[in-house]
């Protein structure tokens, strides 16, 4: 028994890095960006907000995807979009209190041992055992009663970034919850006296449990996505499904089985490329904007 | 029948489809993933104690059962850069844990943590994320271990921990 489930890892293993094109890959150091060099090129901010099952090592991983998977696709974005500059920043959503309700639920629920719980995170098993849904769903039900004081953290972070001295675009890619997260800072950033000037802060969506994109943005939710799925069969106006993951065996694997991790939506395709899209598309909406 | 009543009635009939889907492919892959989890979890290690801390016997601040893992999985030559960088980690998240209790040295550790993943996506740009998953497993397999990991996080939980840009990823490697 111990053999076999021992080769179905190795299978299933094996087929996520040939299935998404993951050959081993030695380390190649990332290219600077050129408008970088320049001192008078306008600079864009772009935040990564994190999902209630992303912990902050996670963040940090998720927000370097962003990086590497922008900056892998910068040379052939709209010369617009390369002229800028791009600085990569992570407003965290705090979710260790979520993930240590997760972990107990799920020793509890399903039996997982810790290991187990941390290779499975992000998989089908706790995304549909109703344990995530049910620490969800007050703050999925009610924006009001998602935490403020990180509303007024990220809020304020935002306008730092578009004031002056900075004088940034900023455009925001949340993931889950952080969708949540970022609606409501964007809401509070031009509720205030004197606002920045429209358009210059903008939220590409990924896998949002949200009805609405604040400031009209840009989303991508997969077909695929069971936690998505599941919330919209509760609350039907959440936004619909407009990507899917292909035939990706990252939906055979227990780490992204769930089809809503962050990692899965920029290494699967058309989600990747089409999130990818979305943020250039996006970014030319910025740099139209003088935000100073 | 109107062509509204066959459009309902069409939609109702792709949810029920959509929620069977869900509960077999559920049902399915559950049962891989506890099925799966037995013998994996590292627990069975005769070395291994229940510690928070465990045994670290040659005192490189990296468990014994972590190192003994790291060097099995990452044995071949051409992983000599992310050994290195896995063992970097480790070792932040080992210090992590102890010192959990602790504002300052958690602000401390996730730094370390962060300059230690952003050597590992240096090293492995597109497969950092399944080795990441992979050995964070390894060493948070006790419920201790993982409670004192999440309260290291809830100490920074309104920090700003700088990031380095992916141009100097490499500059984070300690080895």
């Amino acid at each position: 028994m111990s053999v076999m489930n021992s080769k179905i890892v190795v299978v299933l293993s094996l087929s996520i890095l040939l299935g998404a094109g993951w050959f081993p890959d030695a380390g190649a150091q990332v290219q600077s960006q050129s408008a970088c060099q320049n001192a008078t090129a306008p600079r864009t901010a772009i935040y990564f907000v994190n999902g209630v099952t992303t912990t902050l090592d996670e963040a940090r991983l998720n927000g370097g995807k962003l990086e590497l998977e922008f900056l892998s696709k910068l040379p052939t974005m709209a010369p617009t979009v390369q002229a800028m500059c791009h600085l990569f920043f992570l407003n965290i959503n705090p979710t260790s209190g979520a993930v240590k309700d997760f972990l107990e639920a799920g020793q509890q629920r399903l039996g997982l041992t810790s290991t187990t719980f941390w290779q499975g995170l992000e998989g089908l098993g706790l995304a549909t055992s109703g344990v995530i849904t049910q620490v969800l769903q007050r703050p999925i039900t009610n924006a009001d009663q998602i935490d403020q004081a990180t509303i007024v953290r990220h809020a304020t972070a935002y306008r730092e970034q578009i004031a002056p001295p900075s004088c940034r675009r900023v455009l925001i890619v949340p993931h889950s919850q952080g969708n949540l997260y970022s609606n409501a800072s964007f809401d509070s950033v031009f509720s205030q006296v004197l606002p920045p000037p429209l358009g210059t802060l903008k939220i590409v969506g990924v896998a949002t449990p949200a009805d609405r994109v604040g400031g009209n943005g840009l989303y991508r939710t997969s077909s695929t996505d069971v936690l998505i799925s599941g919330i919209r069969l509760v609350l039907p106006g959440t936004l619909p499904a407009n990507t899917n993951w292909g035939i990706s065996p990252l939906l055979l694997s227990p780490a992204y089985s769930g089809g809503h991790s962050f990692i899965g939506y920029l290494t699967a395709e058309p989600s990747r490329t089409q999130i990818l899209t979305d943020m250039e598309s996006s970014l030319l909406a910025l740099a139209a904007v003088n935000p100073c | 029948m109107t062509g509204l009543d066959n459009h309902h009635g069409s939609l109702r009939v792709r949810r029920c489809l959509e929620i069977c889907a869900l509960v077999v492919t559920t049902g399915l892959l559950s049962g891989l993933l506890v099925s799966c989890s037995g013998e994996n979890a590292p627990s069975s290690s005769p070395n291994q104690t229940e510690s928070l801390a465990g045994v670290d016997a040659d005192a490189n601040g990296v468990r014994d059962d972590v190192d003994r893992y790291i060097d099995t999985t990452y044995a071949d030559q051409t992983s000599a850069d992310l050994n290195k960088a896995l063992r970097q980690y480790a070792k932040a998240v080992q210090s992590s844990l102890v010192d959990a209790d602790s504002q300052a040295l958690s602000l401390t550790h996730a730094t370390e943590r962060f300059r230690a993943l952003e050597c590992l996506m240096a090293r492995r740009p597109r497969e950092f994320h399944a080795i990441f998953v992979a050995v964070r497993a390894q060493l948070l397999n006790t419920p201790s271990r993982s409670a004192a990991y999440l309260k290291a996080d809830d100490q920074v939980k309104t920090a700003n921990i700088p990031l380095l840009p992916a141009d100097q990823w490499m500059t984070a490697c300690q080895s």
